[in-house]
């Protein structure tokens, strides 16, 4: 943040950051090899509605597009929200690839209609381990990082460094873990 | 907001150059001491402000709602977290302080998070958290360090005046040098008194502006300032006084002042912040690409 913007305070919600989504297809391999972890076959993207009229035509353009991509990867979509005022796209998909697709998709087309600022989060699950196993990709910091819940707002910090520590050279894994954001009500 | 901030500068350099000009004791212990305030106050503003208004740091535990909230307001603004305290007041209102978004705290009374909807309350949160992200604790202390020091060098001169019976005098024919620096101080007082508070009124537009933006709803930021100031004038003054200090902080200020020209007040009134984010409802929808 430069000079200029502290002085204005006129701060402008960060865009998103979706090029780095794919990374996460690749690091698929090493977290089946090594670590048993197998993709659980669903997906979520996080993101805030915007309440103007605009933002509501212009997703329901996104929403037709993203069930014509889901027909096509024989995928299903499910639409909800949550307590916090977020929207949530849920996808099924027993492909990896189709999942990170659709994440990327729905994230192209929000910010082609120029709302790509209110994306939030994109969360992968996978199963293999004591608990499930989330890998959350963060729009605003193109990065991903370990989310794994261990109960009623606990989480396995351990297991979570140990991911990190084993995929940090595959995946552009978060540095900060202060912005390690949790979601614990996930709908997956 | 450059022409206020351009206007402050100024005055400092024309305060600097007649201070050099006309003090030559006591200058520099006198810097030492501003300067060693100011940057003692920056550094520790966060739990300064919080030890101040009588506020508790909550763990995830203790509040996971609210930490929840948080955190996903965080991640929309692309902000480390804050740490989140309560203060147990029934005053709905908030406040936000640190020196920089890593060194942050976000405080909400426990009346906020009674009275007002969780949608209300996420716009104030992001109110707060724009604050934290325009870097406003470090706006206000540069602003204000100068008048702090124009206060300090009145009372300076006032004693100088009282002990030294005139004080020093660089030549026959001129005034006592005491008093040119009593007069100057206080017009730079007077004068950096009412830009300081017209800058905290532009980075309350500032933040509302950035609450819209990062709850994608300006109405419930709306309506949540329009049930803090209908409900902060409902509660009996003894509770308000309590937290009066606290003014520049809050999303509203804690007492009602009557009839003050709005030159003087530090946050803008309500009307003309509810205008102001009507008028960003309107453009919001509108892509800027």
């Amino acid at each position: 943040m430069g000079l200029r913007d502290i002085l204005s305070g006129r701060k402008k919600l960060p865009g998103p950051k979706d090029d780095r989504l794919f990374a996460l297809t690749t690091a698929a391999v090493t977290l089946q090899v090594e670590l048993g972890l197998k993709c659980a076959g669903a997906a979520a993207i996080t993101f805030k509605p915007q309440s103007s009229g605009e933002f509501r035509s212009a997703f329901d353009d996104v929403d037709k597009l993203l069930d014509a991509v889901a027909q096509q990867s024989g995928s299903t979509v499910e639409r909800k929200s949550d307590d916090y005022g977020y929207d949530w796209i849920v996808v099924h998909d027993p492909q990896l690839e189709d999942l990170v697709g659709t994440a990327h998709t729905l994230a192209s087309e929000l910010t082609a209609q120029g709302f790509g600022e209110q994306l939030l989060a994109a969360i992968f699950k996978f199963d293999g381990g004591a608990n499930p196993v989330y890998w959350i990709y963060g729009f605003k910091r193109g990065s991903f990082w370990p989310f794994v819940p261990s109960g009623k707002d606990q989480r396995d910090n351990a297991t979570e460094l140990e991911l990190k520590a084993k995929l940090e050279h595959e995946l552009p894994i978060e540095p900060d873990l202060t912005r390690w954001l949790a979601l614990f009500d996930a709908p997956l | 907001m450059l022409l206020t901030s351009g206007l402050l500068g100024l005055l400092y350099v024309i305060f600097a150059i007649v201070l050099f000009q006309v003090l030559n004791v006591g200058l520099v212990p006198m810097l030492v001491i501003v300067v060693g305030i100011a940057v003692f106050q920056y550094y520790t503003s966060d739990k300064l402000a919080l030890a101040a208004a009588g506020a508790k740091v909550v763990s995830r535990e203790e509040a996971p709602q609210l930490h929840d909230m948080v955190e996903r307001l965080c991640g929309m603004a692309d902000l480390p977290k804050p740490k989140i305290a309560i203060m147990n007041t029934p005053v709905p209102n908030a406040f936000a302080t640190g020196r920089s978004p890593k060194h942050a705290a976000v405080c909400v009374t426990s009346g906020l998070w009674e009275r007002l909807e969780p949608k209300e309350v996420e716009g104030v949160l992001a109110h707060e958290l724009s604050h934290i992200a325009n870097r406003d604790v470090l706006v206000m202390t540069v602003a204000s360090f100068f008048a702090m020091l124009a206060a300090m060098l009145t009372r300076f001169g006032l004693y100088a005046g009282m002990w030294g019976g005139g004080g020093d005098r660089r030549d026959n024919n001129g005034p006592p040098v005491w008093l040119i620096i009593f007069a100057v101080s206080i017009l730079v007082y007077a004068i950096s008194f009412v830009l300081i508070r017209t800058i905290s009124r532009y980075r309350e537009y500032a933040a509302d502006r950035g609450s819209a933006l990062i709850t994608g709803a300006p109405e419930y930021l709306m309506s949540a300032l329009q049930k803090i100031s209908s409900q902060m004038t409902l509660i009996p003054n003894r509770d308000l006084r309590q937290v009066e200090g606290m003014n520049a902080f809050f999303i509203i200020p804690a007492k009602a002042k009557s009839a003050v020209g709005e030159l003087f007040m530090d946050h803008p009134p309500i009307e003309k912040r509810l205008a102001a984010l009507a008028e960003i409802a309107r453009e919001m929808g509108r892509p800027v690409a």
